[in-house]
């Protein structure tokens, strides 16, 4: 790890300032949690030259937690253990308690969930150059690329990391900005158009700031990893559903795919399949769920998640119709 | 369909010499005061680091020696190569004041490469692919005369050690001598080894191991990080770190090797096996040899055999290293799945199958009680379960043979009471310190609190290195010795003073006694010694009928649950029944059965090195991508001691991970009606497996009550 910087600023204003590149520090950088950041130093992907540190900022709304709300800095272990959101929306403790291992997730914020990079084991070996970094070739095409894309959505084969992102995606979420013209970002827009754009994590500028996230209360929704490891690690597939009920009928749902493709996977089409369903109605479900896969183009090493996905489509919709909320992917 | 748990804690109770104990280093290990050797960081001391390849293949362009000599605190940089083998391999190291000038150095370095083509696997070799070659003629009409034949094939990854203490020693200079603080398995092998870099005599080198942190086989040697160490230590006379990070542990510090086994063989009706022929390639990376697999183990009948078929491919990637129960691990996965497929083809219960090709006796009656703690009666017949989750049981075996060396263990007794048990061997984790301690507390008859170990330094008497499952039965006939002699001179002493007949004396509890009457505490016995008397207990390494004829034998039995939408296998419980002898410490004992099941599930359901296929580069040298059991993917073990009619002190170190991975295969196998012939078991593994048709069957399976029939 090479010599850098490090400043701890009281208030956002200040830590945007920092963040820009200037005279100074041509290659400043953002750290909440630092979860990740340090994996990309010690990994030599990131020589930042000034850490700028955001956990000193004195601002009491970044670790709040309310019913709509999460601060940017509350970790994922708080989502995980707050009783007010597993009223409100379940899906996030759901999906937060599901990432890394508990010492991660005491230290990983919101907000560095939702802009951590991918972790496509190209990209993070040095060695190897690729479309994400300077490079024209995707050395995962024809490499070993077994957690890769399904949905070819850009040239780049990476899946997007976030545990928390697919989430706000169901909720109609939106993350608040500060440092730029803008004060929120709805969650859809945060990440760029993988087919212009496939080597930023988002589209935020470097003074902005994510603040926190808001998001619609949905008491009937749910998050499904499909693992092969049941401790540490990232989901071979995981689905996430929201749904609106009337009694036992099925007014409307969201559904969205994770790690299949280079940003949250919405499923438009499961979700008209899905409004006008009795939840009960386990065999049109099922059909509606298996649309999941529409316009999926997979390598030959991710066709099995072409099997997984419409399964955890599904799981996540039930769980979500018994409000479930958390629901692990063994118990069938 | 859960199995309902019973009460198994009592189940070892009495079977070992010390019930109760914990290990004396216990707290010490748990606290973080335990210091080994990666510990053994000073102030002053410089820091070395191996340059290595980056690419599978590759030939090095460019380096920047002057520039790396020129940043501050670098004090050395040997370069000694121009190519590099495999990713990992080494052309030179870096010696710099502190780790972060270390760091700079490298990147000063900027070594540049090109790389070359490269072989990433036994698939990559022709011979591999080549069409099985024709059997001898005698087992060719085995084969023809059997009723069916049967053909499959095999294969297992690489698995790497990936200790948890990284393979290194640190070196400091004491006068004359040079201590080496050392992460190894073999105390006395290292101080040998050390020796030519450091360049000086053996007399002058000690090894202090006093703590490891972890050796499956990996730290006989000591490595080129080891090597380069001794070179700075020698080049600038100050004290040398050198140690690997997690990265390097994962490439350069041996490995299981990987497998490729196909077999055909030929079987009848009732699933005698008639004859076979094994064909095993072993991926040995760079290294010449190592990737024999035991296979078929000897342990069931497979009526003629042709004579063993095995070759080593080479490729670009690090070499193996012996590895817990060598070749024995992946030999049983493909032998025991085999046997569970032709019962399968023959309608057969694989429990009753294996009770007639198996001839061990003692393995017999594991069986019965295998079968019963798994609850072997559950058990649906293969491939008949319907639904999203299936239960599956699975059975495997091992033994492990009777190998021993020399051994000497000092006693010295102080004149307070105390003992100290000095041994120079070493406790990578085992419990060899706590099971010295209890072993000669126990013969003495002296309570544990009045023993103290002194253990892995060459100063002290010589031992075994922990190889092969050894060192416990070496060391063990030798404290016994020592024990004895420790307590005749105490005995002989008092029965001196107190005109009384030594033969008559006995030692409970710390009390000497003569009869039923209390003579004398032990505390008061030795306070009448003018200085603290030293014995030594020797073992001459041969094996007697006592000390081992014959070997550890075990059974596992495996219950999984296979989510057949997704192919996620979730290992519920395991059952591992264990011989070795007379157990000395009841929780190490169990400690190492329970270790040998995780790290066995582990092998079976998640380890894998995975190369690049273009460059040779290790994908995942790292604990996230090379994916190791974690505590919710742990079954429930029981592990039981089997004491038996068997005498001394035997292996355990090995043969508790030998079954593991394949009675887990079986019972997935058993749930999901078609086997899975390619470690690791993982889910997309499973899914296209289940795509294919249900395994065959030869012979309409035999009613379930005859298969009762046959084990009674």
């Amino acid at each position: 790890m090479n010599p850098f910087a490090y400043t701890s600023p009281r208030n956002t204003t200040d830590a945007s300032a920092l963040a820009v590149p200037n005279g100074d520090f041509a290659l400043p950088v953002l750290k909440s949690g630092g979860m990740d950041l340090l994996d990309r130093m010690k990994e030599g992907l990131e020589r930042p030259d000034l850490v700028v540190d955001l956990t000193r900022i004195d601002d009491p709304t970044l670790d709040a937690i309310d019913a709509g709300r999460i601060g940017g800095r509350v970790t994922l272990a708080m989502v995980a253990e707050s009783e007010e959101l597993r009223k409100s929306a379940p899906i996030l403790g759901a999906a937060s308690g599901s990432a890394a291992t508990p010492q991660v997730r005491n230290v990983a914020t919101v907000a560095g969930n939702l802009l951590q990079e991918t972790r496509c084991w190209y990209w993070r070996m040095s060695q190897f150059d690729c479309l994400r970094k300077t490079g024209d070739d995707c050395p995962a095409r024809e490499g070993d690329h077994r957690f890769h894309v399904i949905f070819q959505d850009g040239p780049c084969l990476m899946v997007h990391p976030s545990n928390l992102a697919p989430a706000l995606f169901v909720l109609d979420g939106e993350v608040e900005v500060v440092g730029g013209d803008r004060t929120r970002i709805p969650i859809r827009d945060l990440y760029a158009d993988p087919a212009v754009d496939w080597r930023s994590a988002s589209v935020l500028s470097p003074a902005e700031i994510i603040t926190g996230i808001r998001f619609k209360s949905a008491p009937n929704s749910a998050f499904i990893a499909l693992k092969q490891k049941q401790s540490f690690d990232w989901p071979m597939v995981s689905g996430y559903a929201v749904l609106d009920l009337d009694g036992d009928v099925i007014k409307s749902a969201r559904t969205c795919a994770g790690a299949v493709a280079p940003r949250p996977h919405p499923l438009p089409q499961v979700d008209a399949a899905l409004a006008g369903l009795s939840i009960h109605d386990e065999a049109r479900i099922r059909a509606a769920c298996e649309i999941s896969v529409d316009g999926a183009d997979p390598l030959p090493g991710t066709a099995y998640k072409m099997t997984l996905l419409p399964v955890a489509i599904r799981r996540a919709v039930a769980a979500a119709a018994h409000s479930a909320g958390t629901a692990r992917g063994g118990d069938a | 369909m859960s199995q309902p748990p019973r009460d198994l804690r009592a189940i070892n109770a009495g079977q070992s010499v010390a019930d109760h104990a914990t290990r004396l280093d216990g707290l010490e290990k748990a606290t973080g005061a335990a210091r080994y050797g990666r510990d053994q960081i000073k102030k002053d001391m410089l820091w070395v680091r191996l340059i290595r390849c980056p690419w599978g293949r590759a030939s090095l362009d460019s380096l920047d020696r002057d520039a790396a000599l020129a940043t501050p605190g670098v004090v050395e940089v040997v370069v000694s190569g121009d190519a590099g083998e495999y990713h990992g391999d080494s052309i030179g190291y870096v010696v710099a004041r502190n780790r972060r000038a270390l760091e700079r150095g490298l990147q000063a370095l900027d070594a540049t490469w090109t790389r070359l083509d490269c072989k990433t696997g036994i698939l990559d070799d022709e011979k591999a692919r080549a069409p099985m070659g024709d059997p001898s003629a005698e087992t060719a009409k085995a084969i023809d005369d059997a009723a069916f034949t049967f053909e499959a094939t095999y294969s297992t990854p690489v698995q790497t050690h990936s200790s948890l203490e990284t393979h290194g020693l640190m070196i400091e200079p004491d006068g004359e001598n040079s201590i080496v603080h050392a992460s190894t398995q073999g105390t006395f092998v290292v101080a040998d080894q050390i020796g030519r870099f450091l360049g000086k005599p053996r007399s002058k080198i000690i090894i202090d191991c006093e703590h490891v942190g972890g050796g499956f086989g990996s730290k006989f040697q000591i490595g080129k990080e080891g090597a380069a160490g001794g070179l700075a230590a020698k080049t600038s006379g100050e004290a040398v770190y050198s140690f690997c990070d997690r990265e390097e542990e994962h490439l350069d510090t041996g490995n299981r090797p990987s497998l490729l086994c196909k077999v055909r063989l030929g079987h009848d009706a009732d699933g005698t096996i008639r004859g076979a022929r094994f064909e095993t390639f072993g991926g040995t990376g760079v290294s010449r040899r190592g990737g024999g697999a035991r296979v078929p183990s000897g342990r069931f009948e497979f009526g003629t055999l042709d004579s063993p078929n095995h070759q080593d491919i080479q490729f670009n990637a690090g070499g193996p290293r012996a590895m817990r129960a060598p070749g024995c691990p992946q030999g049983a996965f493909v032998e025991e799945l085999l046997i569970d497929e032709i019962a399968h083809r023959c309608g057969l219960d694989p429990l009753a199958l294996r009770r007639r090709l198996d001839d061990s006796e003692r393995r017999q009656r594991m069986y019965d009680v295998a079968a019963d703690l798994i609850g072997w009666e559950n058990r649906a017949d293969t491939g008949s379960q319907t639904g999203t989750m299936r239960t599956g049981y699975g059975i495997g075996t091992c033994h492990w043979g009777k190998g021993r060396a020399p051994a000497k263990i000092e006693v010295v007794v102080h004149p307070d009471g105390h003992l100290e048990v000095r041994t120079g061997t070493q406790d990578i984790g085992t419990g060899q310190r706590t099971a010295m301690a209890a072993l000669v507390a126990a013969r003495i008859g002296v309570p544990l609190a009045n023993i103290s170990v002194a253990i892995g330094n060459s100063m002290l008497p010589a031992g075994p290195a922990s190889g092969g499952s050894v060192c416990t039965p070496s060391t063990a006939p030798a404290a016994m010795a020592a024990a004895d002699l420790a307590r005749e001179r105490i005995l002989a002493g008092v029965a001196e003073r107190e005109k009384l007949d030594a033969d008559r004396l006995t030692i409970d509890d710390g009390v000497i006694m003569e009869g039923g009457r209390k003579v004398i505490r032990w505390e008061d016995a030795c306070r009448r010694l003018s200085e603290p008397v030293s014995v030594t207990g020797e073992f001459d390494g041969q094996a007697s009928a006592h000390w081992g004829e014959g070997s550890s034998e075990g059974v596992q039995a495996a219950r999984v649950e296979v989510d057949c939408e997704t192919g996620q296998i979730f290992v519920r419980d395991v059952i591992a029944i264990q011989s070795c002898g007379l157990p000395l410490v009841r929780k190490t004992a169990e400690s190492q059965i329970m270790g040998g099941v995780i790290q066995g599930t582990s092998y079976a359901l998640f380890e894998e090195q995975v190369l690049d296929p273009g460059t040779g580069a290790v994908l995942n040298a790292n604990f996230e991508n090379y994916k190791i059991l974690g505590s919710e993917d742990c079954p429930r073990i029981v592990p039981v001691l089997w004491r038996d009619d068997q005498t001394g002190v035997r292996a355990l170190g090995e043969p508790p991970v030998v079954p593991t991975a394949a009675a887990i295969a079986n019972a997935v196998f058993n749930a999901i009606g078609r086997p899975v012939r390619d470690l690791p078991l993982r889910p997309d593994r499973v899914l296209a497996a289940l795509a294919e048709p249900m395994a065959e069957r030869v012979v309409a399976a035999a009613p379930r009550n005859a298969d009762l029939e046959n084990r009674a």
